[in-house]
């Protein structure tokens, strides 16, 4: 269970029978004994993984649709992506992850995933959010109990949010985050935006509540 | 991190930069084979020089065509030959340096920085790859630091830096994709893909080397190699060819 930190932009995961892996397509790059990948479509066709035909529908229409495979059997594989930095991230289940599906580029298939509307995580603000910072309306939500590999351009840090500490965060910056929090858009567009003579940090993420946000060293998107 | 800026004293004479993973430097003892586009600086010294020739133009035309032996690659090699450092570095890759002692390994060819000239080179049957033999030191980059692996293992082509001691490895496809191949579904069924049909397979003693996958750069061996081969053609095969190259580049435009 769980992966294995190889280098900066490597994991090892052990697969075995009750222990399978949830992987983006074409993350895999090496594998020793009897692995088998298979693709995984959400839809009915796709077994009991990805959460259900809603959820599916969501990804297709709203870009959260990053083709995933599992891998079966017993054996070991490794995973990297694009020489992307992967963070190796263990939820212990009480709380779940918001990452975008992009971002992901494994987790135990035991978690469950499903696609979430940004407005119900902060109504009308929350799609506004998803809107302007170019994430789209949904993002995936992972919840349950088990470890998850996010992919980002030049590594993370952990940012504790609680109490009266709250966080602001690049919205290109952004990669996920677990606990019960609260982000929203806070936008300070002036006309020196609208001339193309901006700070480039006119759109912020602020996040407040009780728990942690993942960022990356650099605004690059995926 | 320190930024003490270096000198010829200071600088390493076959190591890494300090605290920097990216960029190697080398002091010349002999000639040394470089590709194109990988020196980043140079320091000559001993009020000599460093000179850098192309393979085809060079003054030790039987050493190299004793120790080159690659016809397709001779375009983006040189040879430097003088006193002094030189610094090479890749695409921010991690630059290692590896010792062989009367082995052989093969490398990415993109990969392969430099090799010095107890090194003889030839291409490997699986295209893309060099191989070297012999005793020697060469410079190779990989995205992340390499990962080393025992076989049996099967590798995504991407992820392969090299392999050393090694049988060359067998393309395996995987059981499910090669069903629906066999069942004319041909993969090309939506969702049937797992992006992992095609593998390398690596079997008995030796050591496989990794990296994370990387965007391939587009390799213009490739293309001409297989110029090469559309020579010996006849006309129907050509125009099968046509045929093939045509329904690729429709996929393309879609």
């Amino acid at each position: 269970m769980g992966f294995t930190k190889v280098t900066s932009k490597v994991v090892l995961a052990e697969v075995r029978p009750g222990a399978e892996v949830l992987a983006r397509r074409g993350a895999m790059l090496a594998t020793t004994g009897q692995v088998r990948f298979s693709p995984v479509s959400a839809g009915p066709g796709g077994g009991g993984y990805g959460g259900g035909i809603a959820s599916a529908l969501g990804r297709a229409m709203q870009g959260e649709a990053v083709p995933l495979m599992v891998a079966e059997g017993s054996g070991t594989v490794h995973y990297g992506f694009r020489g992307h930095h992967v963070t190796v991230v263990e939820l212990d289940g009480s709380e779940p992850m918001s990452v975008e599906a992009d971002r992901l580029l494994a987790h135990d298939a035991s978690m469950s995933s499903s696609v979430v509307f940004l407005g119900q995580q902060g109504g009308l603000r929350g799609a506004v959010r998803g809107a302007v910072t170019g994430q789209g309306l949904f993002t995936t939500q992972l919840s349950g109990r088990g470890s998850v590999a996010l992919l980002s351009h030049g590594g993370t840090f952990a940012l504790q949010v609680g109490g009266s500490r709250q966080v602001v965060v690049d919205p290109q910056a952004y990669v996920a985050h677990t606990g019960n929090l609260r982000v929203d858009v806070s936008a300070s567009v002036g006309w020196r935006d609208a001339v193309g003579r901006g700070s480039g940090e006119a759109v912020q993420l602020k996040v407040s509540g009780q728990g942690t946000v993942y960022v990356q060293a650099s605004e690059e998107k995926l | 991190m320190s930024t003490q800026p270096l000198d010829p004293q200071t600088l390493p004479d076959h190591d890494n930069l300090p605290d920097n993973a990216y960029a190697y430097c080398v002091r010349l003892t002999g000639p040394l084979f470089m590709q194109t586009g990988r020196m980043i600086a140079y320091y000559p010294s001993g009020g000599g020089t460093i000179r850098f020739e192309p393979l085809t133009a060079t003054s030790m035309s039987s050493m190299v065509a004793s120790h080159f032996s690659s016809p397709l690659y001779s375009r983006d090699w040189v040879v430097a030959n003088g006193q002094g450092h030189v610094i090479l570095g890749d695409r921010g890759y991690d630059i290692n340096s590896y010792d062989l002692d009367d082995g052989n390994l093969t490398v990415r060819a993109a990969n392969l920085l430099a090799f010095d000239a107890g090194l003889e080179l030839k291409e490997s049957i699986i295209p893309g790859f060099l191989t070297l033999l012999g005793t020697g030191k060469f410079l190779a980059s990989s995205s992340g630091p390499v990962i080393f692996v025992e076989p049996p293992v099967r590798v995504d082509p991407e992820a392969l830096v090299g392999w050393a001691d090694c049988p060359a490895p067998a393309q395996h496809f995987d059981a499910g994709w090669m069903g629906h191949f066999l069942g004319a579904a041909r993969g090309a069924v939506l969702g049937t893909r797992s992006g992992e049909e095609r593998q390398y397979d690596f079997t008995g003693a030796g050591t496989v080397l990794l990296q994370s996958s990387e965007r391939m750069l587009e390799d213009p061996h490739v293309v001409r190699r297989l110029e090469g081969e559309v020579r010996s053609l006849g006309v129907n095969q050509l125009t099968h060819l046509q045929g093939v190259v045509n329904a690729q580049l429709q996929q393309h435009r879609q």
